[in-house]
């Protein structure tokens, strides 16, 4: 694998908008039960200072994918780039990878027997353009990135959040810069 | 929390059964100097653990989304222990196969010196070969299926749930294969075991149930740990089902094979059949609480 394509989000600039819920649902003409891409609001009580903020994730394209290790009919590859890449035409529904994956991000669907996932729009990467999620971010909360050691020693740039499994397990793609806590003023 | 995972109930347990008798009639077959494996028994054991690995292997199918696939699975040996597992079942069912072959020889053979007032140097010589056939089969088919369990349990060793990602699985699946295996023997062979054959089996038993219990306790202490261990442990403790499961599959059974092994005279074949029941019972619940109790790390943020 020369490189590794992931994820980097900006929970500074997320509104919580679901946006990239909806281009990815449009791309892909998903299902209404499955949700490849899914916001989700961080819990205040896990800041010392009341904050609403969001984050997206849908798969992380782990540098060591469970489900990928699992998966007993070789439904998931891991391309050059680091995608990692679900065949639904391999996949006979075992549910193994769903419950692997500590990110839930490998989804049943109950209509088609099987399971789905985000491919991260690799033929829209192969053809030069940005992923579905990422480009319909209308405030570009949302970035493909490369995932490598410069980035990740940028200032502000985590590995996790409060609310996230340890990225020990898989070591996810995903990066983020996180929320600024608000200052609080006592009037008195 | 799991679900009802039916399927993986019977697959597992069905399977674990079908296993442990073919290794108790190869344990019972080793003793060859002191105490015969009988033919009759040799060849209920094998109809009966065939018909049940054959439920078992039909009962994973109905767990798949696509079942019609199912072949597929054996092509990622390399990393996944499913298709280990299912390759190794499938080994097991070959090797099952020729235990049917050999219990089909069996019969069609003459019996030494029957009818006749001498016994032959080759016929003693056939029926050695037949014995050695026999006790190959079952060791073969014995040491495959314990490796297909052992492959069953670390599909479920998973970083992502606490509650497995430790050796009880593959312990409780290695233990509900002696205890089922060896009470289930028992039952088959009610009238043709002998006397010391029994006693072995019942001790044997009630080793298992002592060492399943004793496990169980060490792993619920251990649960503790981790948040998503403890919620498992919550789940089973605050659980009707967990406290029927410890009646019917730990204490009733461990009082029951103590008082069939202190007291000889008692209707041993009665009790032995209530043992296998409870115990079979238990182990059913078990394993459905196996499933239901597991709790995997996961995003606590809110959507």
């Amino acid at each position: 694998m020369s490189k590794q394509l992931g994820f980097l989000h900006n929970s500074e600039k997320c509104v919580g908008c679901r946006g990239c819920e909806m281009a990815c649902k449009n791309e892909y003409q998903i299902d209404a039960t499955p949700q490849w891409r899914k916001v989700f609001q961080l819990r205040e009580e896990d800041f010392s200072l009341p904050t609403r903020m969001f984050f997206s994730m849908a798969c992380n394209h782990c540098a060591h994918p469970e489900c990928l290790r699992v998966c007993p009919v070789e439904a998931y590859t891991k391309r050059d780039d680091g995608i990692v890449v679900h065949d639904p035409n391999r996949c006979i529904g075992c549910r193994l990878c769903t419950m692997a994956c500590p990110y839930d991000r490998p989804q049943f669907n109950p209509v088609k027997k099987k399971v789905e996932k985000c491919n991260l729009c690799y033929q829209r990467i192969d053809k030069g353009e940005k992923p579905a999620c990422v480009a319909a971010c209308i405030l570009g909360a949302l970035e493909l990135v490369e995932i490598n050691d410069s980035l990740d020693q940028k200032t502000g740039v985590l590995k996790t959040l409060p609310g996230l499994p340890s990225p020990k397990i898989t070591t996810p793609s995903i990066r983020f810069i996180g929320p600024k806590q608000g200052k609080q003023i006592r009037r008195d | 929390m799991g679900d009802w995972e039916w399927p993986l109930i019977l697959f597992t347990v069905l399977g674990q059964v079908a296993i442990g008798i073919i290794l108790m009639l190869w344990w019972l077959d080793r003793d060859r100097d002191r105490n015969h494996l009988d033919n009759l028994l040799f060849k209920r054991g094998v109809y009966v653990s065939g018909t049940l690995l054959a439920l078992a292997l039909l009962a994973s199918l109905l767990h798949l989304g696509h079942p019609e696939a199912a072949y597929r699975a054996l092509t990622h040996l390399g990393t996944s222990w499913l298709s280990r597992e299912i390759l190794l079942f499938l080994l097991t069912f070959l090797a099952w196969i020729y235990l049917f072959w050999q219990s089909r020889q069996q019969t069609s053979r003459h019996t030494p010196g029957s009818g006749t007032s001498t016994i032959t140097t080759a016929e003693i010589a056939a029926a050695e070969q037949q014995t050695g056939n026999r006790s190959l089969g079952l060791g073969l088919t014995s040491v495959l299926g314990l490796l297909g369990i052992v492959s069953s349990a670390m599909i479920y060793v998973l970083p992502r749930v606490p509650a497995w990602n430790n050796v009880g699985p593959v312990l409780f699946f290695l233990l509900t294969t002696g205890l089922l295996g060896a009470l289930c023997t028992l039952v088959l062979g009610a009238n043709l075991l002998q006397a010391a054959q029994k006693k072995t089996l019942l001790q044997w038993s009630l080793g298992c149930t002592i060492v399943s219990l004793l496990i169980y306790l060490i792993y619920g202490s251990m649960l503790s740990v981790s948040l998503e261990g403890a919620t498992s442990l919550n789940f089973l403790l605050s659980s009707p089902l967990f406290w029927i499961r410890a009646v019917l599959g730990w204490f009733a059974p461990l009082l029951l094979l103590v008082s069939i092994l202190k007291n000889p005279q008692i209707d041993k074949n009665n009790l032995i059949f209530t043992v296998t029941f409870l115990a079979g019972l238990g182990e059913v619940l078990g394993r459905a609480l196996f499933y239901l109790s597991a709790t995997g790390i996961h995003i606590t943020a809110l959507f």
